[in-house]
């Protein structure tokens, strides 16, 4: 094989000594390709060419020594280059990983929204990577109650989306109990408190929805705040709410807070990857986040979620640094 | 961006002098300075300052947040200074703000 | 029968490591192997002997010829009684330990020989032995 190899090479020498063409050099590099992808390390090359050499004339002693020196370096390189490959495969084989815990993680997030009479749920989310810090969770109680559950959790990647599966299982385990928002929260961060790594934190947002009186309570933990939407007078209101991030503090306390919907009036829950958006070097402002969803009141919750996140996208220049979630609940 | 940290100490103060970005590429250093100097017992406090900081992200607060649960074990006492108003809202919406921020007139 | 001896080098400077290295590559180009390959010999006695010298002072390189029926090889031999490494399945990561730490250049010698052990304790010391077959 190897003879093989330098058959071809001295071929090309002889070649190019002769015609000092562009088209031969050109083979060269295509050769160069194929040696690659037969694994010839640099310094099996070096050794060709000092052969090479030696076939087309006397070479006088100073070029054939100086090749040693040549070889010694190759051969570092060539341990780079081996190095490389290995970690290549490795990170083949972390893709191929990461791929089947990404598909895990999407049985961790609700597939269909609610569907309640008079209720018009539009929701988005994006992870920035394969995998997301971001968790959203609805749980249909009764005929007229639903619960929403829309949460950040710090960083990333693979541990967020670990704590996440603790997160849903202390939710679900908690959901029969129907306990109100603020009780909900307080149970959360217990678990979350004693089981996550000391700087995690998961920051949320929880509330239940009464279709029947269009009534939204909810309690927050850090989160950023979402907006109201007032028909009536066609603006945009802070969705205020403090209370300490889960995880933070063992015997946090959630403060509840009460909302009445009139027909025509949202709500939207989000998390920080909505509001820290940078285009190019500052920060957009709530404010023009504001101006954005003001083209979109008229549009129905689903659109009004997408057309937020495509809007941003392009500000943004398609850059997307952070987990996205959105959330729109309109009483119609 | 880089994070740029200065560091004073006297008599067990220590004061952090920040300057950059708190995200999760600088973060590391920050913890490992932070979180070694909460559990030195000689150290009786440690004051970070963020004048300089324009942006912490969330794994930046995790790292305040590991290093006030270390103080609560050794003692030592942790605060944040001059927070600018972006670093400051976040420190507030997380709740972190009325456990790391000193009341004025306590010290300082 | 090669007819050739092998050769213990004590390690105790930067002129031992060059030493080694030349024992190893005249023992190779004597056994047959070819420019590459004593090249290939020479670095990885270099990485071992190096290792030996940065992280524990001082130790042994054994070179020597070996024949199995019709097999012709060489056999290395590192050992030093310094700190030892920590994690070994670690420091033979590609990547692991960054040029200029201890175990720094292993992967790349277990890639170049064909057999490699490795036994290392804590606070004890390392025993490296590779073989390349001609």
């Amino acid at each position: 094989m190897s003879q093989e190899n330098e058959d071809i090479y001295t071929r090309i020498v002889r070649d190019y000594l002769k015609g000092k063409r562009e088209d031969q050099l050109y083979l060269a590099q295509q050769l160069g390709k194929w040696l690659l992808s037969r694994n010839i390390s640099p310094e099996e090359v070096t050794d060709m060419h000092a052969n090479v050499l030696e076939h087309l004339g006397d070479v006088p002693e100073f070029i054939q020594d100086s090749f040693q020196i040549l070889t010694e370096i190759m051969i570092e390189y060539g341990n780079a280059y081996r190095s490389f490959d290995s970690w290549r495969s490795r990170h083949q084989q972390l893709q191929a990983e990461i791929a089947i815990a990404t598909a895990m993680q999407q049985t961790l997030l609700p597939e269909t929204l609610p569907q309640y009479p008079n209720v018009d749920i539009g929701m988005i989310s994006i992870p920035a990577k394969e995998m997301s810090g971001d968790f959203y969770h609805f749980l249909c109680e009764s005929k007229s109650e639903f619960t929403v559950a829309i949460a950040d959790i710090t960083g990333k990647g693979i541990p967020a989306a670990m704590c996440m599966s603790m997160l849903r299982y202390a939710m679900d385990s908690l959901g029969e109990m129907k306990l109100a928002p603020g009780n909900m929260l307080r149970h959360l961060n217990s678990v979350v408190e004693r089981n996550i790594d000391p700087c995690m934190f998961v920051t949320m947002q929880f509330g239940r929805y009464n279709t029947a009186q269009h009534v939204f309570r909810y309690a927050t933990a850090g989160q950023e705040p979402g907006f109201l939407y007032r028909a009536r007078e066609n603006r945009f209101f802070d969705l205020e709410g403090c209370g300490t991030a889960l995880g933070i503090a063992a015997g946090s306390e959630y403060e509840e807070r009460e909302i009445y919907l009139e027909p025509g009036d949202f709500l939207i829950l989000l998390t920080d990857g909505v509001t820290e958006r940078k285009i190019g070097r500052y920060y957009i402002q709530r404010e023009e986040l504001v101006s954005l969803l003001e083209e979109e009141t008229s549009a129905s919750a689903q659109e009004m979620a997408n057309h937020l996140y495509r809007r941003l996208l392009l500000l943004s220049q398609f850059e997307l640094p952070d987990d996205y979630t959105m959330i729109v609940l309109r009483r119609t | 961006m880089e994070l740029m940290i200065r560091e004073n100490s006297q008599d067990g103060q220590h004061l952090l002098y920040l300057e950059g970005e708190i995200d999760a590429y600088t973060v590391s250093k920050l913890r490992d300075l932070l979180l070694c100097l909460v559990n030195r017992p000689e150290v009786k406090r440690v004051a970070v300052d963020l004048s300089a900081v324009e942006y912490i992200d969330s794994t930046g607060i995790g790292t305040f947040v590991a290093a006030m649960k270390a103080c609560k074990q050794t003692g030592c006492e942790l605060a944040v200074q001059n927070l600018s108003p972006r670093v400051e809202r976040l420190f507030r919406i997380t709740g972190l703000y009325e456990r790391m921020v000193p009341h004025k007139g306590e010290s300082e | 029968m090669t007819g050739l001896h092998s050769y213990n080098i004590t390690i105790y400077s930067e002129a031992d490591i060059v030493t080694a290295r030349q024992i190893g590559r005249n023992l190779s180009k004597n056994l047959g192997f070819g420019t590459i390959m004593q090249s290939r010999i020479a670095t990885t006695i270099s990485e071992l002997a190096r290792n030996i010298f940065l992280y524990a002072g001082h130790g042994n390189v054994l070179i020597e010829p070996l024949e199995e029926g019709e097999r012709v090889g060489l056999r290395i031999i590192a050992s030093d009684s310094g700190p030892g490494i920590e994690d070994v399945r670690k420091a033979l990561e590609d990547g692991y330990s960054t040029s200029g730490a201890l175990g720094a250049g292993l992967p790349g010698v277990k890639r170049m020989m064909d057999e490699f052990s490795l036994e290392s304790s804590p606070g004890e010391g390392t025993q490296v032995v590779v073989i390349k077959w001609r």
